[in-house]
Parts: C-alpha cells; structure tokens; sequence
C-alpha cells in the first residue's frame, strides 16, 4: 500500500509524541551539519540581513579572525533543524524560544552537533496536544557550545494521532 | 588606490551608531518581504528542520492549514533580518533574544513587515565605545496581524568622537 501523503503516523517515525518526552531527558542528536557559504551566505542574503559581517570576505580580512562570521539566525535555526526529528518531528507549531544565546562564534566550515534536554511538560489547550519545553544546545567539532536556547513546542498526543 | 573620479566620491553610510537608539524610539524596518513556497521548502532542507508540516503539503492541509506553514526559524530570521540595517548593522556583538513568541502560522506568499521599540539602554562596563541596546521586534503579515515578537539585546558601537555624527546619516 502506498504511504498516506497526509498522515504524520505513516510518515514520521514511531517516537516523537508528547507521551514520548519525560522531563530530565537528555538526547545527543544524530547528525552533524558544516556550515558553508550555502548556508551562511545564502540564509543571510535570502532574509535581507544586510550586516556585511556575514558575507563580505574582504571585509573581515584585517579583523581578529579574519574571517567571515555565521548570521546567528542561521546558527540557531541549524540547531533547532539538527534536532528537529528527535523533539519536533510531529510538532504542530512552535509556540516560543528564549534564553537565545550564542556563545563562541561560528566560522564557514565549523561542524555544528546538537544536544537536548526535556525541561517540562504539560497541558494544551486542545486535548491532541501537549506543550513540550526543550532545552537545545549547538555544539562545535572542538565541543566548544556555539549555541543555547530554550524552545516551547505544541507536540501531538499519540492518542490523538490514533484516534 | 581608487582611480579618480572614484578616489573622491563620498560614502554613503548604513546603520545606526548607538546614540540613535533613545528609549522609546520606534522603527519601521525597510522593504518588508514575501516569501515563496521554494524558500520556505530550500530553508526548512538547508536547516535539516525534518517536521513534515514545513515541506509536505498535503501533511499540512490534514492539520487544517492551507498550505506548508514556515519553519518558524525562518520567520524570525527574515524578520531580523529586515531589522537589521536599522539595528546591528554597523557592529556589536550579539547578546541575547528572549521571549520570542510565535503567535500565528506564516505561509508561502505572505509578506512579512517588521517594527522595532527601543526598550532597554545600558552602558557597556566593558567597554566605553560601546552601548547596550534591548530592542521589542514584532513581525507583522500583510495583513497588520502580529506573527512573532521578540526581545534582542545587542552592543551597538558609539558614534566615533572625532567624526560628526550627522555625515554618519545617524538619523534626526
């Protein structure tokens, strides 16, 4: 039988669900992803930042690091994507992030890891869903933390998606 | 060396030096921006933001939406990034957003407007050519409605002393 192009049971995988997420929880993400001028430049440019800290290379050459720095929009969004399947997978929708903080810079062709912690669950306004509270942190390939955030997501209920 | 006639033109200069930023003071960001279905789709890839609501239609119209609503990563970083030549863009480190709150979803063909308040001004103890500057961002859609807030903090160098702030195009 073919997958269910509209079914988030059938294409997402068996983990994920609010039940799924106990406070104290503590996840190392799979994968790893090197920032490249595609996603830097790209992503910085696509959004309109014009802070040419991000994408002029001869302008950085005489600053400390010589170097072009990652827009921390990119940094933070990587961090939510690189754990994404593990905590938001079957989200429907983001409800706020705080405590955004970036705390080394990240430079094109640093590898960004991401870990997460289950902070909090609770109830939501609507029986399908809960409220899971994560903490995220980007991590370099030196394990120097790049990026810390915390981030309020509305989960599915299992029962819900059975239902 | 520049050639002449380009060794004499004058700079025309973006941003604002610390200074513009008074309590209370408001920006209406430049430009606004309408995002397409590719984008979003290319953003949620790029980040590796695997929720099947961003990049699968037909997942997001069983969940009553009526289309693929964004990675809200990518509604916060397109509406800082159009605060930004207002804000951060003539340096200073960023120190921290709070409080961001994703209030409605955003789909492809919206266009999304931004809007700064000055809320918080310190000095930096650290360092005296910079300022501390906490600003309240809102992105708006095209239809006035709020679809995200946030609170950012950032140091904003101080208008150079020898330099008159007004050639700065640091703004009345």
């Amino acid at each position: 039988m073919a997958p269910d192009a509209a079914s988030i049971p059938a294409l997402t995988g068996p983990r994920g669900y609010f039940e799924d997420f106990a406070p104290g929880a503590l996840m190392r993400h799979a994968r790893g992803k090197t920032i490249e001028p595609l996603e830097n430049v790209l992503i910085t440019n696509m959004t309109l930042n014009t802070a040419a800290v991000h994408f002029d290379k001869a302008l950085m050459k005489d600053t400390p690091s010589g170097r072009r720095v990652v827009y921390g929009g990119v940094t933070a969004s990587l961090v939510v994507g690189l754990s994404s399947q593990d905590c938001s997978e079957k989200a429907l929708a983001d409800l706020e992030i705080t405590g955004l903080r970036l705390k080394s810079p990240v430079y094109h062709g640093d590898t960004i890891y991401a870990f997460s912690e289950v902070l909090e669950t609770a109830e939501a306004d609507r029986a399908d869903a809960g409220v899971v509270s994560f903490r995220h942190w980007g991590v370099n390939q030196d394990d120097v933390v790049v990026c810390e955030m915390v981030r309020r997501c509305l989960i599915r209920r299992r029962l819900g998606a059975e239902a | 060396m520049l050639p002449p006639p380009l060794s004499d033109a004058p700079l025309i200069p973006k941003g604002n030096w610390f200074e513009a930023h008074a309590l209370g003071r408001s920006f209406d960001h430049h430009w606004g921006r309408t995002i397409r279905a590719s984008e979003a789709t290319l953003f949620a890839a790029l980040t590796l933001n695997f929720n099947p609501l961003h990049f699968n239609r037909e997942a997001a119209a069983a969940d009553g939406h009526p289309d693929a609503p964004l990675p809200s990563t990518l509604v916060f970083a397109t509406v800082q990034g159009l605060s930004v030549e207002d804000l951060s863009e003539v340096g200073g480190a960023f120190l921290g957003i709070d409080d961001m709150a994703f209030e409605r979803p955003v789909y492809p063909e919206d266009t999304l407007t931004a809007r700064s308040e000055v809320i918080g001004l310190r000095d930096s103890r650290s360092n005296p050519e910079m300022g501390i500057v906490t600003w309240l961002t809102e992105g708006f859609n095209q239809r006035g409605e709020r679809v995200v807030s946030f609170k950012r903090t950032n140091l904003v160098p101080r208008a150079p002393r020898t330099q008159d702030t007004a050639a700065q195009g640091v703004p009345a």
